[in-house]
């Protein structure tokens, strides 16, 4: 069977690295799947989900806040920002997160940048599924 | 009796830099077993760092970059943001004044050129250092420093874009505390932005079949700022790395110093209670001679 390398980066570490038969996930002009031996492509992905189907058929599926895909030569690699499985995500936190970040939008004084917050924060909920 | 109340007084002191000893030697441990952790994500955040470098390389043959506003420089050039790390505890020997003489050498150089500018800082003991001297903030982040998240870098590298693409600053230096080694930490200041076209020149031209979603400008927009975010969180890394080897080193001189002075006072109370002990012979001695005689 067709397979290709992926590998899947987070800004602070190295998430996944395998052989895998398709990789699905999201790009600003819709849902995207690769195959192995797909045209060369860099995409840039929305804040969604990546799956990649590895060869025995399992899916991994990661949160993704922003990233790219790059595809050539069977080598797939994923770049993102922050990835995150969504069991690994902890709801409290990020509800937490949420609340703070609303504070924040109506705190004029606030010096960083609420609206980033409330978005991560958002993404991450609805990743969990809460 | 003679001796006495000076070798209570020795034991003392003796029993408060053992205490003391304690604590420093406890930092010392936790600030080693930091440094391995440290170091480690350091090195985790590095494939991030060439896949980003890479793909930017590469896409800048495919885009238009003479034109972006993060590549380009400005002039004339009014406001310079410097942002500088420091910690927030001390005890971390000379990694903060080090850190920021750095930053203060920066500074008087850009004002010599006429620059303003305008300081975002992240770590307290910096703070207090510029607030004596009367200096003023654009933007302070604390809490940061000790254990830093991308989160952290992606907040302070939005700030920081969002200021020089509202060009209320025309140019951004980063002082940071680069890790050598644990013996040697380098305070190092670098540019950020504009990001200077060496660093991600020579890149290959992708081949004609290449599918680009969306284009590749627009790829190059999202891009860059990552890059921003990343070269922040990757100074952000190399600091505490560096706070954590300034803090062992500082914390095994004060422990080894304490060692020295327990020394020093044990010998001196021995020396107080042999005294004390002679004392009380002669006084014996004497008391039955006189005895003796009547």
């Amino acid at each position: 069977m067709a397979q290709m390398q992926v590998l899947v980066v987070s800004a602070t570490r190295e998430l996944y690295r395998g052989d895998a038969s398709a990789v699905f996930a999201r790009s600003p002009e819709g849902e995207i799947g690769i195959l192995p031996g797909h045209q060369p492509a860099l995409l840039a992905l929305e804040i969604s989900s990546v799956r990649v189907q590895e060869t025995d058929g399992d899916i991994i599926t990661w949160a993704v806040h922003a990233g790219f895909l790059e595809y050539r030569d069977d080598q797939l690699t994923v770049l993102a920002d922050v990835a995150e499985r969504p069991e690994e995500i902890d709801v409290s936190r990020a509800e937490a997160a949420l609340d703070r970040a609303r504070q924040h939008l109506e705190d004029p004084n606030y010096e960083g940048n609420a609206r980033a917050e409330l978005r991560r924060a958002e993404i991450r909920l609805r990743l969990a599924g809460a | 009796m003679p001796g006495t109340a000076e070798l209570r007084a020795l034991r003392r002191r003796i029993r408060t830099v053992q205490n003391t000893q304690k604590i420093t030697s406890a930092m010392e441990l936790i600030a080693a077993s930091r440094i391995a952790r440290a170091r480690q994500a350091v090195e985790r955040a590095r494939p991030f760092a060439e896949g980003i470098t890479q793909v930017i390389r590469d896409l800048s043959t495919a885009a238009d970059l003479s034109e972006h506003p993060l590549l380009v420089s400005r002039d004339p050039v009014k406001t310079v943001g410097v942002v500088v790390i420091t910690s927030d505890r001390g005890l971390a020997g000379a990694y903060n004044s080090n850190a920021l003489r750095r930053a203060e050498r920066l500074i008087r150089a850009l004002r010599s050129e006429g620059r303003e500018i305008a300081l975002y800082q992240i770590g307290r003991k910096g703070d207090s250092y510029f607030r004596y001297r009367d200096e003023s903030f654009a933007a302070t982040w604390f809490g940061v420093t000790d254990k830093p998240t991308y989160d952290d870098a992606v907040d302070i590298g939005e700030r920081i874009v969002a200021d020089y693409s509202g060009e209320r600053i025309d140019e951004v230096h980063l002082v940071y505390t680069d890790f050598r080694s644990s013996l040697a930490q380098v305070p190092t200041a670098v540019r950020l932005l504009p990001i200077e076209p060496r660093q991600i020149s020579g890149g290959q031209a992708y081949p004609p079949q290449f599918v680009f979603e969306p284009n590749p400008d627009e790829i190059l927009e999202r891009l860059l700022p990552r890059y921003v975010e990343h070269r922040i969180f990757a100074g952000l890394l190399e600091s505490a790395a560096s706070e954590h080897a300034s803090r062992q080193r500082a914390m095994k001189a004060a422990s080894d110093n304490a060692e020295e002075i327990v020394d020093d006072l044990t010998r001196e109370a021995n020396r107080a209670r042999q005294a004390a002990i002679t004392t009380e012979i002669n006084e014996i001695v004497g008391g039955s001679e006189a005895l003796a005689e009547g």
